[in-house]
């Protein structure tokens, strides 16, 4: 095996492939840059091309669980880092009441019981009545975790700066157990879909990877890795029309998932080669906005002809 | 070593990348990792830790290119002259005479660094660079022997010796000279880009050239783009409000109803909702172009907006500015309303049929115009049935304070019905309007 760090990220091309995720050099790049140097990776690009794909194959490729925490607006700690588990505090309380009786039994005066009470450790803000969310648990897990912060760019900006000493210094502070440290740092993935700024902060913290389209060639293979049934006549066909369409000004252009959407319904109806007609009827797997199927649908000759050719 | 990253670091900054130090120190731990053996990734590790935007990540590109090429493509061929006996003394002349190509290049390095070439900020210093590396390399020495030999055989042809010194010489001061044209390529400000920002900030509006249209734009952008960017994330204040009764007795049934939870009623922030009125009459002419290209960068980057162009008649161009391209929007929306005399009484009382349901109390109104009406009748009454409506109304005047009410500018009878009057000329009053216009308005 070659060594060095070539090797290392033709390793990790390779072994990314075996989970059937063809990648560019440069996002092995990005991942092995990630867990050399144990930064996160900020992966940026429009939706569909595998953002998201990236962390469940990194947690394949190096045998780690994956942690996955979606962001939404409104979510906070208690759902991100940790919570008291409320409810389990107060049926305890309500069975050692009567312990507690005997704890205090003989105790003159409120300073005397309290003094009592005091020494007794604080049971009911210890570990076993922390329910810990996903980032607490990626930072406590033995054996290191691969943490998937999904759609960072959909929480709002309290959350953001909440992130900042997780990503930094791979700790969280909670207040009554003090700091929790990682263990094994875990390799972080953040994804956004750019649908508001993510502060420099943060950015700088990360490594930054942006996913584009891929081209023909790289899409050919990811088709042959996803969809291997289909034929390859068909497969480059496939290709090629769906990266004209790339080139069209519309609303949403069509990912990769959208193509490997399409093959298998190809496939489901039985396919041979792509025709106009055959195009025309699935395009609605391709393209998600009627003004698109509009636009799509004029050039439609054009594009089988030249995607034949 | 780390040396040529923090040059690359520069000249980055100066390719407009925004490099922070810790993504410098970043960049230096990837290279510890990966080492500069292997150019391209080289080139893809430093693309994951450097840049942070899709658009830096393509200035990268081409930075890494131009930087890294220098050091591969120096051509080394020895040179084919003959050893020719001379009496030169100085070290320049022997270099010049035995050097290859490659320690020549070498020696222009090293006397560059000292001249801190790095240094170069705009063209105009070429000249400069050029010939303080020069001297850094003995030129001086040389040309005064060459003198004295001329001078001393001044009846006879020059020699050989001498001829071919020279020729050398002007050899080495093309290499040099190019070599501080490429210098000045990667260090210096080579589109000129920042002094004309700096230029373009604060010149008149009314007097930047046409042909500079789209650097203008680019600018406008920009900046409309930070500052919505800025107050976009200052809206998302939630956790305040009203404790939420029912829900927070709702949630924490499973507590014995005991109030552990306690649950919010979300006050949710509008975006900022915006009626923008241009003025494209005759008499801001020169103005109205900038004034279209601003409401234009406007329209980009605020989703509830408005915009309305008048002379006299009012009309909208929201739909077509959100859709088209810079220079045809404005082109069409100029041939279509501008030009004509200013009738404000026209425009108002268009605005009140148009749109005057649109407008409540979340809504900020922003008026581009010199307020010259031609002694038209004022109506500010229609202005003052806006401006109690509405959130507020802002008026952008393009001319200088001490022009207003003058002529027929009623800048004073319509700013009683404004909740604040700019004086709106250069790019850099604009900003400073932009910034308290989203702060407020939001």
């Amino acid at each position: 095996m070659t060594k060095g760090p070539e090797g290392q990220i033709k390793k990790i091309m390779n072994g990314f492939a075996k989970h059937k995720y063809i990648c560019s050099e440069q996002l092995a790049t990005a991942v092995y840059l990630a867990s050399k140097l144990e930064k996160p990776i900020l992966v940026e690009g429009p939706p569909g091309v595998g953002k998201t794909e990236l962390a469940n194959t990194a947690s394949l490729f190096y045998k780690k669980s994956l942690l996955r925490l979606q962001c939404y607006e409104g979510l906070d700690e208690s759902k991100a880092l940790y919570e008291w588990r409320y409810g389990k505090q107060l049926l305890y309380t309500q069975i050692l009441k009567e312990q507690m009786q005997e704890v205090l039994e003989g105790a003159k005066g409120l300073r005397n019981s309290l003094n009592r009470l005091l020494k007794f450790e604080d049971i009911f803000f210890s570990e076993e009545f922390l329910e810990s969310r996903p980032l607490l648990q990626a930072l406590t897990s033995e054996k290191g975790s691969v943490l998937l912060i999904d759609e960072v760019d959909k929480s709002d900006e309290e959350f953001e700066a909440l992130l900042l000493e997780i990503l930094s210094e791979f700790q969280i502070s909670i207040p009554e157990l003090g700091v929790r440290k990682a263990k094994v740092k875990p390799l972080v993935i953040l994804t956004s879909n750019n649908s508001r700024e993510i502060g420099d902060a943060l950015k700088r913290r990360c490594l930054h990877l942006y996913i584009p389209f891929p081209d023909v060639k790289l899409e050919r293979k990811i088709l042959e890795a996803r969809v291997p049934e289909i034929n390859a006549s068909l497969r480059n066909q496939l290709v090629n029309f769906v990266q004209g369409i790339r080139t069209l000004d519309l609303k949403k252009l069509p990912a990769i998932s959208e193509t490997i959407d399409w093959a298998k319904t190809l496939i489901l109806l039985n396919a041979k080669e792509l025709d106009p007609k055959l195009a025309k009827d699935t395009l609605n797997v391709l393209l998600k906005y009627q003004q698109d199927i509009e636009i799509v649908t004029k050039e439609i000759p054009g594009f089988i002809s030249s995607a034949a050719g | 070593m780390d040396r040529v990253l923090t040059d690359f670091v520069k000249v980055l900054r100066n390719a407009n990348v925004e490099v922070s130090p810790a993504e410098t120190m970043d960049a230096i731990s990837v290279i510890d990792a990966i080492g500069y053996s292997n150019k391209s990734l080289l080139k893809k590790s430093l693309a994951v830790a450097l840049p942070k935007t899709l658009e830096e990540k393509q200035q990268f590109s081409k930075c890494f290119d131009a930087f890294f090429s220098e050091d591969f493509n120096k051509e080394s061929k020895e040179k084919d002259q003959p050893f020719i006996a001379i009496s030169l003394i100085s070290d320049l002349a022997k270099h010049l005479k035995e050097d290859s190509q490659a320690e020549l290049m070498l020696a222009i390095e090293k006397a560059a660094d000292k001249s801190e070439i790095r240094e170069i900020k705009y063209f105009t210093q070429r000249s400069v660079f050029t010939r303080r590396i020069l001297e850094e390399m003995g030129v001086g020495d040389l040309e005064n022997e060459l003198m004295q030999i001329g001078a001393m055989n001044s009846n006879s042809l020059p020699s050989e010796t001498e001829q071919q010194m020279r020729n050398y010489l002007n050899n080495l001061r093309e290499i040099v000279s190019d070599y501080v044209q490429e210098q000045f390529l990667l260090h210096g400000d080579v589109s000129g880009e920042k002094l004309r920002e700096q230029v373009f900030r604060s010149m008149n509006m009314a007097q930047i050239d046409r042909s500079y249209l789209h650097e203008v734009h680019s600018l406008v952008r920009k900046m409309a783009k930070k500052l919505v960017n800025m107050y976009s994330r200052r809206k998302k204040n939630y956790r305040k409000g009203k404790l939420n009764v029912r829900k927070t007795i709702q949630k924490n049934w499973s507590n014995q109803g005991i109030l552990f939870n306690l649950r919010w009623s979300y006050k949710k922030v509008d975006k900022p909702k915006i009626i923008v009125l241009c003025d494209v009459s005759g008499s801001v002419g020169a103005y109205s172009r900038f004034m279209l290209m601003f409401l234009f960068s406007l329209t980009e980057v605020i989703s509830k907006i408005r915009a309305f162009v008048f002379s006299s008649h009012l009309g909208e161009v929201t739909e077509h500015f959100k859709k088209g391209h810079l220079e045809p929007a404005i082109e069409d929306a100029l041939s279509k309303y501008g030009g004509g005399s200013t009738d404000y009484a026209q425009a108002f009382s268009d605005l009140t049929s148009i749109c005057m349901e649109d407008i409540d109390k979340k809504t900020t109104v922003v008026i581009l115009g010199d307020a010259r009406n031609n002694f038209g009748p004022e109506k500010a009454h229609l202005l003052k049935g806006v401006y109690e409506r509405a959130k507020q109304v802002f008026w952008l005047n393009p001319e200088g304070k001490y022009r207003w009410d003058t002529g027929d500018s009623v800048m004073k009878t319509y700013s009683a019905y404004c909740t604040k009057v700019f004086q709106c000329g250069n790019i850099n009053q604009l900003e400073r309007v932009i910034s308290t216009l989203l702060r407020t308005a939001t």
